[in-house]
């Protein structure tokens, strides 16, 4: 049985100032095995942070279930970890006591705390940086930071909600090889919200294509590349294959959006 | 020999070095000094009435003079005690109080008006009032400090907590936090730097207010020293006194200020 299931899925907001109502995200079903890497793509507006951010706990949804190994999710639990888009790290508090933070939230014991904070720290090459501030480090550290943090409280799940959008491409990919690689060690079940193509074919074991107006789910792609990723399959048939598909959805969303502003 | 000269010009920087290090100090040292020197020149030259204004060397006279004599310890004892014991109670009240207002739409929405409005108006008007319920002692002071020093604060706590970063607030959700885990560890270290800046702001009103309030009807105090040497026109004497209450209220905002920027190291210079 799949570890998350998503029923019929849809999320609204009420409009401010108003008593309308917005639907992002409308009849959502999708399935995710445990250990798979899962990475959802679509164009801003899409709704797929919006589902994402359900999926955590973080935003009620209007409809449906969302289930996580059977159980329906009603908030934040400690068998999901989130990883936010800016790295939300708290600024006055050091490397070590930013990845201990989701630790102390979540009552462990204090010797456990400073080995895994340590331990995380280290894992994601950090460990001669544990006493700076998170204005002294790179964006891409800081998203190190970030993620550290969501592993070291060893959630079930790891949701991840465009880790590396604020970053540039060059910080991007290394980033990416080093998720992977880090993902590889114990296969937890990963969903990774992102809106660069190469990005979603590269880390995912299946694609989900989200479209817009509402927030719906268009087609799951299986990645059919062999792991571990490395660079080289960036050029490969394959990979080129799956970019021109995933395109051409890209490409249909924005020829939409200039009909809406022709119309306008 | 030849090691102790080579190090020597690093251990004792030139004079240039020196000015470009602490060149604010030395700016603001020449300022104050090129002030006093034009006082005296100018009282001294006869440009200005020196019965009216004292000069630089009459008021250093006045100082030893009331150190000495004029009782001033004893003075400056029942101001400072009117100023701490008011300022603490201020801070007692309302820290606790800027946090539940800053978090709490509801009871921000019911207190506010009434606090707003107690804010703008001159609080220095209600020491008559004071002075009738409390007497003319130091508990009239006491009060008039508590509420100089207590509107800032709350209103500088308030805005702290309310500018309490929400994505902050949405990761600690993430993880399991509670309502009180977000309060003491995103909150209150959040608001710190607030914090402080209101209890700045709260010293020089709870200073002004001593002041005003012993000059207003008192026994005793560095106030009713001034008040006292005001009425019998002896300006060198009132300025010592006025000089003390400065300096006290600049090194007690200084330190704070120093306390400010150490919290706010986390931030990058803005």
């Amino acid at each position: 049985m799949s570890q998350i299931e998503l029923r019929d899925v849809a999320i609204e907001y009420k409009k401010p100032k108003s008593e309308e109502r917005f639907v992002a995200v409308q009849g959502v079903n999708l399935s995710i095995e445990k250990g798979s890497f899962v990475t959802i793509v679509g164009s801003s507006g899409c709704g797929k942070s919006t589902l994402l951010l359900s999926m955590a706990g973080l935003i009620p949804k209007a409809r449906g279930s969302i289930r996580v190994d059977g159980r329906e999710v009603t908030g934040p639990g400690p068998d999901r970890a989130m990883v936010f888009q800016d790295a939300s790290l708290l600024p006055w508090r050091s490397v070590h006591g930013n990845v201990r933070f989701g630790l102390e939230l979540q009552r462990w014991t204090r010797d456990d705390m400073n080995e895994r904070a340590a331990r995380f720290t280290r894992m994601v090459g950090l460990g001669s940086f544990s006493d700076y501030h998170p204005h002294q480090l790179s964006g891409g550290m800081r998203q190190r930071v970030n993620i550290a943090r969501a592993l070291a409280v060893d959630p079930d799940v790891l949701l991840m909600d465009e880790p590396f959008g604020a970053l540039d491409a060059q910080t991007r990919e290394v980033m990416g090889d080093e998720l992977l690689r880090i993902w590889e060690r114990d296969k937890k079940t990963a969903i990774f919200v992102t809106h660069a193509i190469d990005e979603a074919i590269f880390l995912g074991d299946r694609v989900v294509v989200m479209g817009k107006n509402p927030g719906h789910i268009r087609e799951v792609i299986e990645i059919d590349l062999p792991r571990p990723r490395t660079n080289a399959m960036l050029d490969s048939e394959t990979f080129i294959e799956y970019r021109k598909r995933l395109r051409d959805y890209f490409a249909s969303d924005m020829q939409s959006m200039q009909m809406v502003r022709d119309v306008a | 020999m030849a090691v102790t000269t080579q190090i020597e010009p690093r251990q004792v920087p030139s004079l240039g070095a020196l000015i470009n290090r602490h060149y604010s100090l030395v700016v603001s040292t020449i300022s104050v000094l090129v002030f006093l020197a034009l006082w005296q020149i100018s009282a001294d030259q006869g440009w200005i009435n020196a019965r009216y204004t004292s000069t630089p060397s009459a008021v250093a006279r006045a100082a030893l003079v009331i150190f000495r004599t004029d009782n001033f310890f004893y003075h400056a004892w029942v101001s400072l005690s009117e100023f701490g014991i008011g300022f603490a109670l201020a801070l007692v009240v309302s820290v606790p109080l800027g946090l539940v207002l800053g978090t709490s739409r509801s009871i921000r929405l019911f207190v506010e008006p009434p606090l707003m409005a107690m804010y703008t108006a001159p609080r220095l008007a209600l020491l008559p009032i004071l002075i009738v319920w409390l007497g003319i002692g130091m508990a009239s002071k006491v009060a008039i400090v508590f509420l100089g020093a207590i509107f800032p604060i709350i209103v500088n706590t308030i805005a702290g907590v309310r500018d309490a970063d929400p994505r902050l607030i949405q990761a600690a959700r993430a993880f399991g936090a509670t309502r009180l885990d977000i309060f003491t560890k995103i909150l209150i270290p959040g608001c710190l730097p607030a914090i402080l800046m209101g209890i700045r702001l709260g010293i020089g009103r709870g200073l002004l207010s001593v002041i005003v309030g012993e000059m207003f009807v008192s026994e005793a105090g560095i106030g009713y020293q001034i008040m006292t040497y005001g009425q019998g026109m002896q300006i060198d004497k009132l300025l010592v006194y006025a000089f003390v209450v400065s300096i006290f209220g600049y090194s007690l905002t200084l330190a704070v200020k120093l306390m400010e920027d150490h919290i706010r190291s986390w931030r990058p210079a803005s």
